[in-house]
């Protein structure tokens, strides 16, 4: 009796599971099926659920269109470039909030907090002008310190709660052994913090990667365009009705999901932890 | 005099100065990117100032935004939105995450499958969800069909309801098992014996979750709330994908009408002062929130 109850209630929570599971996965499964599809199949009414001959012509047809190498390397030097500057420059701040007592600490600390809250938007407006000013619109350098500004309050508070579980008395021997605070910093507390180091870096780099709408503002060369910009200008009203683009569309959007899948097989765990973690101590 | 200069000494002799040097290039950046522009925002909102200059002109961007009929509805579009998504994503969350704390198996898989809709590019979520909306045959309306809902072609976005709705729905996908995975961390943490004891005093699982689990979880929830409802008031990427704020006006979020303003039509004042409404929305928001979050944790 009990056996039969609890047989029915885990397959009713199997059941439940994947129909989550399903719900979750289904727009990037539909996608990825829609960028299989021949010109002919991706017209069909109704749509076939996966594609009934699959072909992968679509794939050198968009690459070609988007010139994707140049936009990868782009997206791949913004999101790493800007993501390893945060990461570093988050790290000399996180070490002093953690090993510091000067003036100004509480107020800074709140501050970067605090400026979490800001909307891109409100900010945006501002850098535009300061940018027009400057001439720093369409530079990669204007775009990596965007997002590296962006990223700093996650990478500091991320690495601060890691640094703060590091035994003080490793300073304290450092320091006996004649090494200075950025020596200790980057010899001895970031090695032993590594695991929040990457997952500092790895957090930052997937948010670079995805980030459009300063990219999309900021910039309007080809040279500086990135995979999610480019995304914008097929997308969505362009297409043309009588003959659907949908199979373009598609293929675009794998271009952009594609490289992430192997980093979120790789790291998932990292990446739990790192999207609790902000979470909790945020 | 002695006194200044000894406390000037203080702040910077070599002990504390290592300090500064690490904290302040990361600390200015910041603020350069954030505290000046918001300060210009506000400066900027006084004036008519466009792409060829202007001048100022005190509050009277204001007196017409009052009677703006687009940014009235914006504004009440924007609080619907934000509230729809925060509590939506905060309900279905802890629903997910309460079946995976149920020690299934396929951990690896649901893992990965959770983080998909995490890892998508909001422009990317826009994407996947255009194919699924397809209005002429798409999947959706074939799936409805296969189900059962009778033939009538949906409007997924043409019509301004149904656009709103779908706005919504991609929103809360792309969020909700972000949700789950801190929901997922807060249960875990949760002290066992609390649930142990109430089941040895005969209460049954819904009974657990209501009357301990579910007040034990208050201050995860509202931090949930907190973080989720900053973030969708502020909503611009997934929506101007989709629908670019249409039909018409219907699903033109506030972050869309500044953009509008401010980069379409290049009114920097008229745009600023659209941004500060946003800006006091989502202050009004986190104070709200952040209030509710300290108060659950004192208790």
């Amino acid at each position: 009796m009990i056996h039969q109850r609890r047989r029915l209630r885990n397959t009713m929570l199997y059941a439940l599971l994947a129909a989550v599971l399903l719900g979750l996965v289904f727009p990037v499964l539909f996608m990825a099926f829609t960028s299989l599809k021949s010109v002919n199949e991706v017209n069909r009414i109704p749509p076939t659920p996966w594609p009934r001959y699959p072909t992968l012509e679509n794939y050198p047809f968009m690459a070609r269109a988007w010139d994707f190498w140049l936009t990868l390397r782009n997206t791949i030097f913004l999101a790493g470039g800007s993501g390893l500057a945060a990461t570093v420059l988050g790290a000399m701040a996180a070490y002093a909030f953690s090993r510091g007592a000067f003036r100004g600490q509480t107020l800074m600390y709140s501050l970067l907090v605090a400026s979490m809250a800001v909307p891109a938007m409100v900010t945006l407006g501002p850098i535009f002008i300061a940018y027009l000013q400057f001439n720093l619109l369409d530079t990669h350098i204007g775009l990596i310190l965007v997002f590296t500004a962006g990223g700093m309050p996650l990478a500091t508070l991320l690495q601060f709660a890691y640094f703060n579980a590091i035994p003080r008395e490793l300073d304290d021997a450092a320091a006996i052994d004649g090494a200075g605070r950025f020596t200790t910093l980057f010899r001895i507390i970031m090695p032993i913090a590594m695991p929040g180091v990457f997952v500092s870096f790895l957090l930052l780099f997937i948010a670079g990667w995805n980030e459009f709408l300063f990219v999309f503002t900021l910039s309007t060369s080809p040279d500086t365009q990135v995979l999610t910009t480019k995304l914008y200008t097929i997308a969505p009203r362009e297409a043309d009705y009588n003959s659907s683009n949908l199979d373009l569309v598609a293929t675009a959007g794998m271009f952009v999901l594609l490289p992430l899948v192997p980093l979120l097989m790789l790291t998932q765990r990292q990446l739990v932890e790192g999207i609790t973690f902000c979470a909790v101590h945020g | 005099m002695p006194m200044a200069q000894s406390r000037l000494q203080s702040i910077f002799s070599s002990r504390y100065a290592v300090f500064y040097v690490l904290v302040l290039p990361a600390f200015l950046l910041r603020m350069i990117y954030t505290v000046i522009p918001i300060i210009q925002t506000v400066l900027i909102s006084f004036t008519n100032r466009t792409i060829l200059g202007g001048q100022y002109i005190g509050l009277r961007n204001y007196e017409v935004l009052a009677k703006d009929s687009t940014l009235i509805g914006s504004l009440g579009w924007t609080l619907l939105y934000t509230a729809t998504a925060a509590v939506g994503e905060t309900v279905i969350g802890l629903g997910i995450a309460i079946l995976l704390m149920q020690n299934l198996r396929l951990r690896w898989l649901s893992n990965f499958i959770m983080l998909l809709p995490w890892v998508v590019a909001p422009m990317l979520a826009a994407v996947a969800f255009q194919i699924l909306y397809f209005e002429d045959g798409g999947i959706l309306h074939a799936i409805l069909q296969e189900l059962g809902f009778g033939n009538a072609a949906v409007r997924w976005l043409s019509d301004a309801e149904t656009a709103r709705f779908s706005t919504i729905v991609m929103t809360v996908w792309k969020n909700v098992s972000w949700v789950a995975l801190i929901f997922m961390a807060a249960i875990g943490s949760l002290s066992k014996e609390v649930l142990e004891a109430a089941a040895v005093d005969g209460a049954n699982t819904l009974q657990r979750f209501w009357y301990v689990t579910l007040p034990l979880l208050k201050p995860a929830i509202y931090l949930v709330l907190l973080l989720r409802a900053m973030a969708e008031v502020q909503t611009f990427e997934q929506i101007y994908g989709l629908t670019r704020g249409g039909p018409g006006s219907a699903t033109k979020t506030l972050a869309l009408y500044t953009f509008e303003r401010f980069f379409q039509q290049l009114r920097y004042g008229y745009g600023s002062a659209v941004n500060i409404v946003l800006l006091l929305l989502t202050i009004v928001i986190g104070a709200i929130f952040a209030w509710l979050l300290y108060r659950s944790r004192e208790i």
